[in-house]
């Protein structure tokens, strides 16, 4: 089988959200001798590209972006082993929150597998996130984007003070800040300074895509 | 003629049938004490209360329960051992939750899961064995004693589960991680035979509630578009509706859900269901759906509108906008019935101004009666 027949294959096994199909294609394009980088670049992502404009068209929703950044997920555990060196370089770094006093994740785990998928470094906080914490990850991994989710309006606020936060330890123009969550609104956003209220995971990730392009564009 | 009385408001409407004014109503579980929403409540504000109508027994299950420190904080586990294995969850509870009501925190926070009943495969014929060994015994002394207490206050609902699809979802796999769409893409046959085994055992629940003196049978989904997606609703909740509804109807007895998300993706669907009353539907900013455009895809349904928090995060100015603006969206507000929060305890001030816009809403309601109400107000 030729290279591009694997890296259809593994395309093919994440666009049907095929878990053995992934692993037999990663395994077979393996045992082949297809670049590892390449099986992740040039099969998997672009399966997920597929998805991705599937979502967008209203022919697949939130279970198959999940299920197919698990089909993916299942599909790097096994070309990873045979990466030599670093891997491919990074797009960006982003600290990734459910804001203090919340619990859900959803929507977060989404944006951190679709992240992760375009090449970004993920630090992903967790849930029920203390504000401190957030700044003190911030201060520690100097992300390009802190992202940061909210289900509850009760919680809404957490991601006030944490702007404030970044505010007070002089850090907020060396971030961009999106926030998540259904009852964020723009006048939200715009309200507590944050840079972006993401509409959904996809379109959050290709702000976050394009705000690192314009900074590698400056430097 | 004599100005209705709440529940005759709330009730005529929910029936599509014409009340004198646009009903308003508090959730109970929302509800703050106090003068504000005495003079709301004397001002022509409802109250809508949901009781359940059964309990249940569970037979040949060891229930046991404990409290734990896990990663340095208390948790609450119950664990449930059956002849085929045992399951456990842990839940946290915010500070006043047991103190207060609806096992709400002092917040209104409701407890939740850490660690949900199924985790792993293996758990689901754990999980399954519980529901099969689960009776549901009717005993109306919540909804007599509710009824009796509110007279024309207000309803009485009879609160249903959700939905056995939701309750898998929501409940007890949780959406965590995507860890529902996982296990209903990994393991598809055991999440359809628990939900399968969910329905069976739940009509007798149905029946338990269309036969109780509850006003109206009410389904607590919390359904959103974005998790719920129309394939699954298609497949798993229209069937489910369509037998809930069958029992309630026969009955006499009006079924609501509750879909407080993003419900626009599925508006056509849930206009095949026979459901008589979406209870909560969220307008934007936090719904996706207007309510004009809702009344107008589903024209033999009634609509209890869920006000959202984050226009009560705003302040007064911004609450009497929206619902001036909710009015004028639904001219002549026929089935209609506004709901002060479904969501989160309202401020006085919050409260007060819904109230100062709705209490003068006549019907059938027009731009001209609109721009009065609008008038009074300044």
């Amino acid at each position: 089988m030729s290279e591009n027949k694997h890296l259809a294959a593994l395309k093919e096994s994440i666009v049907n959200l095929d878990f053995a199909a992934v692993v037999k294609a990663a395994k077979e394009a393996m045992e082949a001798g297809v670049d590892p980088n390449a099986a992740i670049n040039d099969g998997m992502v672009p399966g997920m590209a597929i998805v991705g404009d599937k979502f967008e068209k209203g022919e697949y929703f939130l279970s198959e972006l999940v299920v197919a950044a698990e089909v993916m997920k299942e599909g790097v555990n096994v070309v990873t082993p045979y990466i030599k060196g670093e891997g491919s370089q990074k797009l960006g770094k982003v600290v990734i929150a459910t804001v203090e006093g919340d619990h859900h994740d959803l929507g977060k785990n989404i944006v951190s597998s679709l992240l992760r998928v375009q090449g970004f470094e993920v630090i992903d906080l967790g849930v029920d996130v203390a504000t401190d914490k957030i700044i003190n990850a911030v201060k520690e991994h100097q992300p390009s984007i802190v992202g940061m989710s909210a289900l509850l309006t009760l919680t809404m606020p957490r991601m006030g003070e944490v702007i404030e936060g970044l505010k007070t330890a002089s850090m907020r123009d060396k971030v961009k800040v999106i926030l998540g969550g259904t009852p964020i609104t723009e006048e939200f956003a715009a309200s507590i300074g944050a840079d972006h209220k993401a509409v959904n995971a996809l379109e959050g990730v290709k702000k976050c895509v394009e705000w690192v392009s314009v900074q590698e564009r400056r430097n | 003629m004599a100005e209705m009385t709440r529940r005759e408001r709330i009730m005529k409407a929910s029936r599509r049938e014409r009340a004198d004014k646009l009903p308003f109503l508090h959730n109970w579980r929302h509800m703050q004490i106090g003068w504000a929403e005495r003079e709301c409540r004397n001002r022509g504000m409802g109250i809508s209360w949901a009781r359940p109508s059964y309990v249940t027994r569970i037979h040949d299950v060891d229930i046991s329960e404990q409290w734990l420190k896990k990663d340095g904080q208390t948790v609450y586990r119950r664990i449930f051992a059956t002849p085929v294995g045992t399951v456990y969850q842990d839940e946290m509870r915010a500070p006043g939750t047991g103190q207060w009501h609806g096992m709400r925190g002092w917040n209104d926070i409701t407890p939740w899961q850490t660690a949900r009943l199924i985790k792993e495969p293996e758990d689901y014929p754990v999980v399954k064995y519980i529901v099969e060994h689960t009776e549901y015994i009717a005993d109306y002394y919540p909804l007599e004693q509710a009824k009796n207490w509110l007279e024309d206050e207000g309803v009485v609902m009879d609160i249903q589960p959700h939905q056995p699809m939701q309750t898998l979802m929501i409940d007890w796999v949780g959406s965590e991680g995507g860890r529902f769409f996982i296990h209903h893409a990994r393991y598809p046959d055991l999440v359809e035979d628990l939900c399968q085994a969910i329905s069976k055992s739940r009509e007798a629940m149905y029946e338990i509630g269309a036969r109780s003196p509850a006003d109206i049978i009410w389904c607590g989904d919390n359904i959103d578009g974005v998790l719920v997606n129309p394939k699954l609703y298609e497949k798993y909740f229209l069937p489910e509706y369509e037998k809930m509804a069958k029992i309630c109807h026969e009955h006499g007895k009006p079924l609501a859900s509750h879909m407080d998300g993003r419900v626009g993706v599925l508006k056509d669907l849930i206009a095949r269901t026979p459901l008589d009353i979406i209870e909560a539907l969220h307008p934007p900013p936090m719904g996706d759906l207007a309510i004009g455009e809702a009344l107008e895809a589903w024209p033999d349904k009634v609509i209890w509108v869920g006000f959202p928090g984050s226009v009560y995060s705003m302040g007064p100015e911004a609450t009497r906008k929206h619902t001036l603006a909710l009015l004028r969206d639904t001219v002549p507000g026929e089935r209609l019935c506004i709901e002060a929060s479904t969501e989160n305890i309202v401020s006085n001030e919050n409260l007060l101004m819904v109230t100062a816009v709705l209490e003068n809403a006549e019907l059938p309601l027009t731009p001209d009666k609109i721009d009065r109400i609008e008038k009074s107000l300044k």
